[in-house]
């Protein structure tokens, strides 16, 4: 059967005039029910067999902009009140469906509105709807589906009534916080939402895929109120174009896509409604294949499938300080460095999906993995798996994670069973099945079933459903057991024939106790893949085990005929590239400043000993090597053929090598060209650009005085004096702080120091640093080097 | 108010070449992605932004918020000074035309945070001077990248509402005085998200940017002048920052086309 929805509500209050600007809309079931009542019914006589109460913003968060939070049950109840006494077309009770809007605030971290805070919002305003009375409770035109998270679980915790989710989607295709269609529906499905939908933001016509989207990814009904199209202003008045006649056209379109639930939002009227009435008279919603439901992932914005007809789907196991000491310090101090590394290295990698673990002795558990979760989530879209013993870490996470995450694991222990499947079930959270018993390990493939028999019956008995599954084949070391290998083989055999899910393991615990255990792992995977392995939890940056599996992809036909095989340059017989001519026939100080030309800095090392190996004096290797290098970059650079980034590669190669001789020759370097004292002036912050003029300075032989930023002038003068500066380089970026730069020169003046002024940054220009009474002007830190050249060689 | 920390999943390699100077150059692009990586684990991305009514006419931005989420209600347009004084004059040539038409603008502030910032520098100390440049041209492509999606999320909102929105302007943008940065940022509410201006007007943390929206109704421009008109349906499609509006024209980050 088709629903047929209300249209907007504002805009008929609008229309009658009926709101003021500044007061608060909702205040109008409490204050004219009649004129509330008599908008719901037009709607009813126009064909709607439910509508929505006025209280999209008549929560908490919304109410407080008025002063009205105390008012929420109070006004919820009047509106829902204000419904139920209207009768559809023929003559039966209308149902009501009690809106919940958002909040206007996004959901940290995102925002600064606490996960928790939105909850209580939605838990009281769905309570009181509920109260009243109301059939269903809708939460529409939210944009940001953890905002969402949060009233659907307020809205199951509060109430007994079918929900209603709908998202409101850009043009792109995402809501605005970037979750698309089918992660929506995946994770909004698995949390138990009773009826997903869309609304608001565009019209019927962009909404027709974004309904299919959806009804390939759930087997829920569907609901969408689009806009009457896209909003115009006209005669001063915004307008939303779309006559009803054509809104109702589109009506059928969105059943054949998918909808069951159908209604109007910004703009539609009771004629918008009586179109589609009119347009849906004698269709029937479509019948569709039912879905085959496949283990599916998600994030914030990504869905992730693992499925035995799809690639194989790696699992990075490397978010876990077992057994890693400084990682587990760190978390243990509450840093998260590493942990935010692993996930971005460990994706960067291939891995798919992530494993969580926070097992760390003596910290609070629930609170690591709140933290760490919520920080991959706003780094990666990689969806992730929340790997603990502990059921309060387990909920933490869940509760914090924008998407549907993978439990990890649940066992047939009881206490697993009893703790670990209700929040799979309430969270929509997939579970990693172990097949392990309060007794122990079992050691064959038909008791491990007997096991998993065990774990799937019991989920299922609580709400789980196919697609929620990933089984573990469980692996032992073969060095224990000989057949430990054959038993883990068979396993994932029956699985597969029995259940059809998708299996994970880890599997480096197969050759504890062997030498050379890169091969026997990478082996065994192969195996296991044969066998039936979809999702293997591994180390992503064991190279051993990435070329097995792509070997596999290949010989298993998920990469057809090789493909990405043969294009992946580790395979290839001749590589691409020729390996580059090392600096080897040249003349050890002509292999040196080749070096420092390509910006080789792990060479020079080696470099400057073959030199003095070779007997060359160090003045010798500054001066025909490395000085020589800086030249030619520097005239390079002038020319536009080299850039600075590249200038910066060859100074760091300068410093490696003045560092090496230094070492060798520790009397041989203490002359110096001359003394730079430099400085950002004061209340300048800026020291990127000043620091690299000072790097070329100094790795050009020049004794540097760095005084840092935001100096005073006073300053300046003082060092240039007590250190006979021959230059004196001055640095400022703004308009606001170049002034400071004529201060500087007043007083070196005033003094009597007669050092070379030299100034640059991105503010200033030679025409400024003429009238400032400035020696040179410096547009770059070349230039600035090749002008404290031309100062020390003049004097 | 609405606070909006956009996650950023990968960094711009190719933005975060260009504000390192890397245009035409034959450079590592290994590098050049490390660095991006590298700024992505230290990033702290934080925007905000308010809305407020515009009278392009006198360039008075009138200081009492405006609720940008009220749905259904159509906003009203003040094309007339403000005698109340609770307005703000936007100073210069530039601005005023950039605005022209407007009726509302967004006033927002978004930065990457402070760490990043400490280890450029830290990095350069340690002697590893391209890396610690690289790192800084990432931390600037990301803070652009966090102003784009609050940009987008903007977008969203004011559409709901019939309008539409010019690029992003900001103090210092031709003749607008940077000294106008006290008031913008203020406008914004930057202290919310930590962002804070020091006596010579630098943002601080100084990976951070403010910068004025201009709304319009791009179908009926009624209260402008028909070069005002012409100049709205000129606007860019996707609004984004024009190289060819800034002075500095030896940058080395300058949009070549």
């Amino acid at each position: 059967m088709i629903h047929i929805f209300d249209g907007a509500m504002g805009t008929m209050f609008q229309q009658l005039g009926l709101l003021q600007p500044g007061a608060c809309p909702e205040m109008l079931c409490l204050t004219n029910p009649a004129a509330v009542t008599k908008v719901h019914q037009r709607y009813a006589d126009a064909g709607a067999n439910i509508v929505e109460t006025f209280t999209f913003g008549a929560s908490a968060l919304k109410l407080e902009h008025y002063g009205l939070q105390d008012r929420v049950t109070e006004l919820n109840h009047a509106a829902v009140k204000a419904a139920k006494s209207v009768k559809t077309a023929d003559g039966k009770p209308i149902k009501v469906a009690g809106g919940m809007g958002p909040s206007g605030r996004f959901v940290k971290p995102l925002g600064d509105l606490d996960f928790e805070e939105a909850y209580r919002n939605y838990f009281q305003q769905s309570q009181a709807l509920e109260e009243a009375g109301a059939d269903y409770i809708l939460i529409e035109t939210f944009i940001d589906i953890q905002e969402m998270r949060a009233a659907l679980l307020a809205a199951k915790d509060a109430t007994s009534l079918p929900v209603i989710c709908q998202l409101s989607y850009s043009e792109d295709g995402r809501t605005v916080t970037g979750t698309d269609p089918q992660t929506a529906a995946i994770t909004l499905d698995a949390m138990g939402a009773d009826i997903i939908g869309i609304n608001c933001s565009l019209g019927p016509e962009q909404l027709v895929p974004i309904v299919k989207a959806i009804s390939e990814n759930t087997a829920k009904p569907i609901s969408v109120q689009p806009n009457a199209g896209m909003p115009q202003l006209i005669d001063g008045k915004t307008v939303f174009p779309m006559s009803p006649a054509d809104f109702g056209t589109w009506a059928p379109k969105l059943v054949q896509a998918g909808a069951t639930y159908v209604g109007g939002c910004c703009g539609t009227t009771p004629e918008h409604i009586a179109a589609i009435k009119s347009a849906l008279q004698g269709v029937e919603p479509p019948r569709f294949a039912p879905l085959r439901r496949r283990l599916m992932l998600t994030s914030r914005s990504k869905t992730v499938t693992v499925d035995k007809e799809l690639p194989t789907v790696l699992i990075g196991e490397r978010i876990n300080p077992t057994g890693r000491k400084k990682l587990a310090a760190e978390i243990k101090d509450g840093s998260f460095a590493s942990v935010k590394r692993e996930a971005l290295d460990q994706v960067k990698a291939g891995a798919k999906l992530l494993d969580v673990n926070m097992g760390v002795g003596g910290i609070d558990q629930a609170a690591a993995m709140k933290r760490a979760v919520t920080e991959i989530a706003q780094l990666t879209d990689a969806p992730l798996a929340i790997d603990t013993s502990d059921a309060a870490a387990l909920e933490a996470g869940l509760r914090a994670y924008p998407g549907r995450a993978l439990i990890n694991s649940v066992s047939a222990e009881v206490e697993r069973l009893e703790k670990f499947i209700p929040l799979a079930k309430k969270y929509g959270a997939a579970i990693l099945c172990l097949p392990l018993t309060d007794e122990g390990i079992p050691k064959t493939a038909p008791e491990r079933l007997a096991v998993m028999d065990k774990i799937i019956s019991t989920a299922k008995a609580a709400g789980l459903k196919d697609g929620d599954f990933l089984l573990d084949g469980l692996v032992m070391t073969v060095a224990a057991d000989a057949d430990a290998c054959n038993h883990t083989l068979e396993t994932l055999r029956l699985y597969r024939e029995k259940y059809g899910y998708p299996a994970t393991m880890g599997l480096s615990n197969i050759s504890f106790g062997l030498p050379n255990r890169p091969l026997i792992n990478s082996t065994f995977f192969t195996m296991c893949l044969a066998a039936g392995l979809d999702a293997p939890i591994m180390n992503p940056y064991d190279e051993s085990m990435q070329n097995a599996l792509m070997a596999s992809m290949a010989l298993l036909g998920k990469d057809p005929n090789g493909r990405d095989f043969s294009r992946n340059e580790k395979n290839l017989a001749v590589p691409k590239k020729a390996a580059v001519a090392k600096h080897v026939e040249l003349t050890p100080l002509d292999a040196l400043k080749a070096a420092v030309i390509e910006g080789e800095a792990d060479e020079i090392g080696t470099l400057v000993e073959n030199a003095i190996n070779a007997g060359l004096e160090p003045n010798e290797i500054t001066e025909k090597a490395l000085t020589a290098a800086m030249n030619e970059i520097g005239v390079d650079f002038g020319a536009g053929r080299v850039f600075l980034p590249q200038v910066l590669l060859s100074a760091e190669a300068m410093r490696s090598a003045f560092i090496k001789l230094k070492e060798k020759f520790p009397a041989a370097s203490d002359s110096t060209k001359g003394t730079v004292v430099l400085a950002t002036v004061k209340g300048d912050v800026h020291d990127l650009g000043k620091n690299i003029v000072g790097a070329l300075l100094e790795n050009s032989g020049f004794n540097l005085i760095d005084l840092g930023k935001d100096v005073p002038a006073e300053n300046i003068v003082a060092a240039a004096r007590e250190h006979k500066a021959a230059i004196v380089g001055l640095c400022a970026l703004m308009t606001t702080t170049m002034t400071e730069i004529d201060e500087v020169i007043r007083q070196l003046k005033e003094q009597n120091i007669n050092a070379k002024v030299m100034v640059g940054g991105a503010a200033l220009t030679q025409e400024y640093a003429d009238e400032a009474g400035a020696d040179y002007y410096a547009s770059d830190g070349v230039v600035a080097l090749n002008i404290a050249n031309e100062i020390i060689g003049a004097n | 108010m609405p606070i909006y920390n956009s996650p950023i999943f990968a960094i711009d390699a190719a933005e975060a070449r260009r504000y390192a100077g890397l245009q035409k150059a034959d450079f590592s692009q290994q590098l050049i992605d490390d660095a991006c990586m590298e700024a992505q684990l230290l990033i702290q991305p934080k925007g905000i932004w308010q809305l407020y009514d515009y009278d392009s006419a006198h360039q008075l931005l009138h200081t009492t918020e405006n609720d940008v989420s009220l749905q259904g209600t159509a906003p009203h347009c003040h094309n007339k000074a403000d005698t109340t004084g609770n307005c703000l004059a936007l100073q210069g040539n530039s601005i005023g035309k950039h605005l022209a038409g407007c009726c509302k603008v967004i006033v927002m502030a978004a930065t990457v945070g402070e760490a990043i910032e400490q280890q450029v520098t830290k990095s350069f100390e340690e002697g590893r001077y391209s890396f610690s440049v690289l790192l800084d041209a990432a931390a600037t492509a990301a803070v652009e990248q966090v102003a784009d999606a609050m940009e987008k999320t903007i977008r969203n909102e004011v559409k709901r509402l019939g309008l539409a929105m010019k690029w992003r302007f900001s103090p210092g943008y031709g003749d607008w005085p940077i000294q106008q940065q006290t008031e913008i940022l203020q406008l914004a509410g930057g202290s919310h998200i930590d962002i804070s201006l020091t006596e010579s007007l630098m943002l601080m943390p100084r990976k951070s940017i403010t910068a004025v929206i201009g709304l319009y109704y791009p179908d009926t421009v009624r209260n402008c002048t028909p070069h005002e008109q012409n100049t709205l349906n000129k606007a860019p499609e996707k609004p984004k920052h024009d190289c060819r509006h800034c002075s500095k024209i030896d940058c080395p980050a300058r949009n070549k086309e």
